[in-house]
Formats: structure tokens, C-alpha cells, sequence
């Protein structure tokens, strides 16, 4: 079988569009078709992940027969590849646990699934193309299906919710969209590698102002502050599986947009430092914003936020380890907040409101789900058996080994408000008084299984790092080998002046 | 003389070109009523669009297709202005539609619900 990295985008895309045309033959198809197309791309993934492994080499993909740097390429080395498949598992999970959703009936299904599917291209897309235009077309592609599913249920708090993220969002769009322009006219390429190349030709001011309108376009992608006020009201009002799909794909994918613009397409003296200082900021005001919180999924996007903060930090620091400490928390922060959004969404449908003070006692009424709740809040924190333990773990010793001493203090402090507000979500679960004995809904088959393969990875990858470890090494490696990333695309290029 | 007309032409295109940015950006800072902030946005990738095509654009090119009586004028001296903008700009009008209607669609459930559509009057946007 012949698989190449055009079927990520290519297969998901056709099947939303032909959506509607399974729903004439069968309701049924609509929801299996998108489990059968993201199984598919599952072992698509696995199969490119074990080429790029044994030959060391990135697959380069021409599309249209026009080679870099004129026509359009994709990229699945080891870096986008790791990311492209962690979101490939992470959407056949949320498949799973969205197939007999509570709130995804059969009149919905179609548009939901379609939605689904659209965010699934548009973010992996983001990742692997190597076409700078290319990447805002796919961000658009995302964003749209994001305010759509926002605003999918069709109350007042969803439109409100959907407009709000749409109007950061268009004109995040419409910032980058600037800079993609005022890039063009200094380097007259879109191509990635050849910015790349081209990119000690632009004078320094003009270095400056493009990369101020990336770093705000694709920074309220990445939930960096103060651009991410659409995020808590969007988790909190779209789907449950949906802010799954935000934690796990959505801002995975514009963390990886603007890593990508800071560490291959430009080389400005201070921005390892504007990361440090946005993540420090960020995670902060995050954390505490989430101390206060009383509704649970608003809880639960601010700790999601305070982790991205985290992430921006670490890849701050810049140097191989903590490169290394910061991918591998995007892979725990997308299992673990994947697990604490699906198992949150059976806890609030299960309390009369989103509140977390209504939810006293429910660790009796639903034994699973308030377990694999707790797990996730233990893993997040960084208690030690857990996933979350080792990614905080190296990037401390990354920021000690650099000389950053504040930043070692301020993480473990805001992990001290982390333990604090998690805590207390988990004290009422479990000690506090239930107001009744009803179980309005009992997770599904499907929902019990997904979490559990989640709950299984978080341990498993907790006693066995190396299980996963190898293959974020080599993704921070390419992360940060600059020539090799032109070289694989260009690969008559000059280096001589990076 | 024909340069100073070169001359007036760019200032004129780019001089509109960030005039509607401005405006677009005025609307969806000042303006109340959702509407007005829907067409805001669209102002501002108007504006965005009118300076990407100015930019690609070399004065006395003729349009870039590739094609027999094309390739006469190229081999006669003549010159093609940029199709990359161009193209550019074809998709991204597009894709400004797509996010327009589903604006709008937002805006219209809006009111629904609120019987009003002007951003102070909905109370529980908060931000």
C-alpha cells in the first residue's frame, strides 16, 4: 500500500464532504465513516513514523508535480510527525468517545462529525505543511470549524461564546495574513525553507514587525496572553468532546505555527526571551485565574492555558533538553487534559449546573468517571507515578542547567496553586455530601473506553518514559536543526549564511 | 512626467490600501452593533487584499499567463506583472467569505436570543 503524508489532508477532507452522501444510505454510516477515515490516518501514521525512524530521513511530499520552492510541500519529518501522530491517536480517541455522545443525536450528528472532521485536516495540516500561506490556509480551515462547533449547541451562552472566538479570531487571521504579505514583499517566497534562507537579507526593523503580527496572530491560536479570552468560554460552551479536541489538536497545532516561525523562519536576537516572558506571564495569571474559578470546564481551560504558558516557557529556554521537556509535555498535556475534559464532561452533565460546588459527592455515584478524573488532576500536577511527573521533571533540570533560577521558583510555585485547585475539585468529589442518588448519565461504552486507553498511556508512560521518549528526542533534534530542515527541502541550497 | 503619474498611482493604491485597514479597524474597535463589526473585519481584509495585488503588481506588466502569445510578449521585452498575489489573494477572499457568513449566521442567532445586536446591551458578553 502506498501512503504518503497528502492522505492527512486529502482523505479527511473528501470524507466530511461526503458526509451528507453516506447520511441517504445510512444513518449509522455517518458515525463510522469518520472513526473508519481517522483509523486510516492512524496507520498511515504508524507506517510514515517507522519510515522516518529507520531511514533518519524527513518524507518531503510534492504536491503537483511543483517542486519547492514554487509549488506547495509537505513535511513529515520527525518533529511534525510526532506531532501529526499524537493528534491522529488523540482524534481516533475523541471519535470513540463522541460515537454515542450524549448530546450528539442523530440530527446533529452530520453537521458535528463534518465539523469534527474539517478540525482534524485544518490542524494537522497546520503541522505538516512547509508553505507558509499554506499554513494560514489550513488555520483558517481550523478556525472556522472551531467557531462552528463553539456555537454548536444552538443556546445563547454557545452563540455568545462562537462570536467571541470568532471575532479574536478573524482578526488574528487578518494580522497574519499582514505578515505573510509584508514577508513576501522582503523575501519574495512563500516557501518555509527558502524564508529561512533568504532571511538575513531583511533589515532588522522590518524583521521586527513581521514577526511582532506573527507572534499576535498565531499567539491567540497558542492561548498565549493576553489573546487567549476566548478560550475559557469556548471550552466551557462548545461540545465536551470538542474542547478535548481544542486541548489535544487545536492549540497544539498554533503552538507548533509559532515554535516553527520563531525557531526556523527567523533569527531575532530576544525572542527565546519574549517566549519566556509571554509563558511566565502567561501561566501566572492562567493558574490563578483558575484558582478562582467555580464552573469546572472554565477551571479546566485556564490550567489548560497556564500548560501552554508552561510549554512556551520551555521551548524559551531553547536549548536541546528543554526543547525535549517541553514536546514532551504537549504529548501529556494533550493525553492528560484529554482525560480530565472527557471525564469533566460526564461529571457536569451529571450536577444541575456547570458548578464545581454541585458536584459534592459524585465520586459515590460515579465510581469511573471520578476516578479517571482524580488520575488525570494527579498526573497534571506532576505527581510522580504519573506522565505529567517527567515532562515537569526535565524541564526543570533544563531550566536549572541554563541558569534560570526564577523560573525554576515561579513553576513550582504556580504547581503549588495547580495542587491547590485541583485538590479541592477532587475533595468535594470524593468527601463531600451528594445532594441526591440520581445518575442522569451514565457514560457510554465507547466514553469508558477511551478514557481508560488514556489512563492506561498516563500510567504506562509514567513507569516507562523511554516508551515514548525516543521519539520526542528525535523530534527535538529536528526541531532544531535548522539546515536539515532546509537541506530536506531545498537541498541544492547554499547554507552558508544561516 | 510619466514617473511622477507612477508615482501618484502608489501612493494613491497603498495610500487607500491602509485607509481601509483603518477604518476596518476603527469599526470593530469603536462600533457598537454587531453588524458593523462583522463588516469592520471585512473592511480590513479589503484593505489587506487591495495591498497585497499593489504590491505584486509592475507598472506595465501585462497579465501573467502562461500561454503562447504570453511567451511572444516576454521574448519582445515585455514583462508580467507578479501572479503570486494574485492567486493569493483569490483564496483569501474566499476564505473571508466563509468567515463572513459564519459571522453573520452567529450574529443573526445573536439577536434571536437577545432581541438586540448591539454588543452593550448583551449583557453577558464578558471578556
Amino acid at each position: 500500500m502506498v501512503v504518503s503524508p497528502v492522505h492527512y489532508i486529502a482523505v479527511p477532507l473528501m470524507a466530511a464532504f461526503l458526509i451528507p452522501l453516506f447520511a441517504k444510505i445510512s444513518k449509522e454510516l455517518v458515525r463510522i465513516v469518520p472513526g473508519l477515515v481517522i483509523g486510516y490516518l492512524s496507520v498511515v501514521s504508524v507506517i510514515l513514523m517507522t519510515q522516518v525512524v529507520n531511514t533518519g530521513q524527513p518524507i518531503v511530499e510534492v504536491i503537483a508535480g511543483w517542486n519547492p520552492p514554487w509549488g506547495i510541500n509537505l513535511v513529515f519529518s520527525a518533529f511534525t510527525g510526532f506531532l501529526a501522530t499524537l493528534m491522529t491517536f488523540m482524534a481516533f480517541l475523541i471519535w470513540i468517545y463522541s460515537y454515542r455522545f450524549k448530546k450528539v443525536d442523530d440530527a446533529v450528528a452530520q453537521k458535528y462529525f463534518i465539523l469534527f472532521m474539517m478540525l482534524v485536516t485544518g490542524s494537522i495540516g497546520i503541522v505538516l505543511t512547509g508553505d507558509i500561506f499554506n499554513l494560514f490556509v489550513f488555520m483558517e480551515i481550523t478556525a472556522i470549524a472551531a467557531y462552528s462547533l463553539t456555537a454548536f449547541y444552538r443556546d445563547r451562552d454557545g452563540a455568545e461564546a462562537g462570536f467571541k472566538y470568532l471575532l479574536i479570531g478573524s482578526f488574528a487571521s487578518a494580522l497574519m495574513l499582514l505578515a505573510i504579505v509584508l514577508l513576501y514583499t522582503q523575501v519574495g517566497t512563500l516557501n518555509m525553507a527558502e524564508i529561512a534562507l533568504r532571511m538575513h537579507t531583511v533589515p532588522q526593523a522590518m524583521k521586527i514587525t513581521i514577526f511582532t503580527l506573527f507572534a499576535v496572530g498565531l499567539g491567540i491560536e497558542a492561548e498565549m496572553f493576553p489573546l487567549n479570552g476566548w478560550a475559557p468560554d469556548a471550552y466551557s460552551q462548545s461540545p465536551g468532546p470538542i474542547g478535548v479536541t481544542f486541548a489535544a489538536l487545536v492549540v497544539k497545532a498554533g503552538v507548533y505555527s509559532l515554535i516553527r516561525v520563531i525557531f526556523t523562519l527567523f533569527d531575532i536576537h530576544g525572542a527565546y526571551e519574549f517566549l519566556i516572558i509571554m509563558g511566565i506571564i502567561t501561566m501566572v495569571i492562567a493558574e490563578i485565574s483558575a484558582l478562582k474559578q467555580t464552573d469546572l470546564k472554565r477551571m479546566l481551560a485556564y490550567s489548560s492555558i497556564g500548560q501552554m504558558g508552561f510549554v512556551l516557557i520551555a521551548f524559551g529556554i531553547g536549548t536541546n533538553e528543554a526543547v525535549f521537556g517541553a514536546l514532551f509535555l504537549m504529548f501529556n498535556h494533550a493525553v492528560i487534559k484529554g482525560l480530565l475534559f472527557m471525564s469533566g464532561s460526564y461529571l457536569v452533565y451529571n450536577t444541575p449546573s456547570k458548578e464545581i460546588k454541585d458536584m459534592a459527592g459524585i465520586g459515590k455515584k460515579l465510581p469511573m468517571v471520578s476516578l479517571f478524573f482524580a488520575l488525570g488532576a494527579l498526573a497534571i500536577v506532576g505527581l510522580p507515578p504519573f506522565s505529567g511527573f517527567w515532562s515537569k521533571l526535565y524541564i526543570l533540570m533544563a531550566a536549572a542547567d541554563a541558569s534560570f533560577y526564577y523560573l525554576m521558583g515561579t513553576i513550582l510555585i504556580v504547581s503549588i496553586i495547580e495542587i491547590v485547585y485541583y485538590f479541592r475539585v477532587m475533595g468535594r468529589l470524593y468527601f463531600g455530601k451528594p445532594q441526591n442518588d440520581v445518575v442522569l448519565q451514565k457514560p457510554t461504552f465507547g466514553g469508558i473506553l477511551s478514557m481508560s486507553v488514556l489512563a492506561v498511556v498516563i500510567i504506562a508512560v509514567g513507569f516507562h518514559p523511554d516508551l515514548v521518549s525516543g521519539f520526542i528526542q528525535s523530534a527535538a533534534d529536528t526541531l532544531l536543526d535548522k539546515a536539515g530542515y532546509i537541506h530536506s527541502i531545498l537541498p541544492n541550497a547554499d547554507l552558508t549564511n544561516l | 512626467m510619466d514617473l511622477d503619474n507612477n508615482l501618484l498611482m502608489s501612493i494613491g493604491v497603498y495610500g487607500s490600501a491602509i485607509g481601509l485597514i483603518l477604518i476596518g479597524l476603527y469599526a470593530v474597535l469603536i462600533k457598537k452593533h454587531l453588524t458593523k463589526i462583522v463588516i469592520g473585519l471585512s473592511i480590513i481584509d479589503a484593505g489587506i487584499h487591495l495591498l497585497f495585488i499593489a504590491i505584486g503588481y509592475i507598472s506595465g506588466g501585462t497579465a501573467p499567463i502562461f500561454s503562447p502569445a504570453g511567451e511572444k510578449i516576454v521574448a519582445n521585452g515585455g514583462i508580467m506583472v507578479d501572479p503570486v498575489p494574485q492567486a493569493l489573494v483569490l483564496t483569501a477572499i474566499v476564505i473571508g467569505f466563509a468567515v463572513t457568513a459564519v459571522a453573520l449566521s452567529l450574529v443573526i442567532r445573536l439577536y434571536r436570543h437577545h432581541h438586540t445586536a448591539r454588543i452593550d446591551q448583551i449583557k453577558s458578553l464578558k471578556w
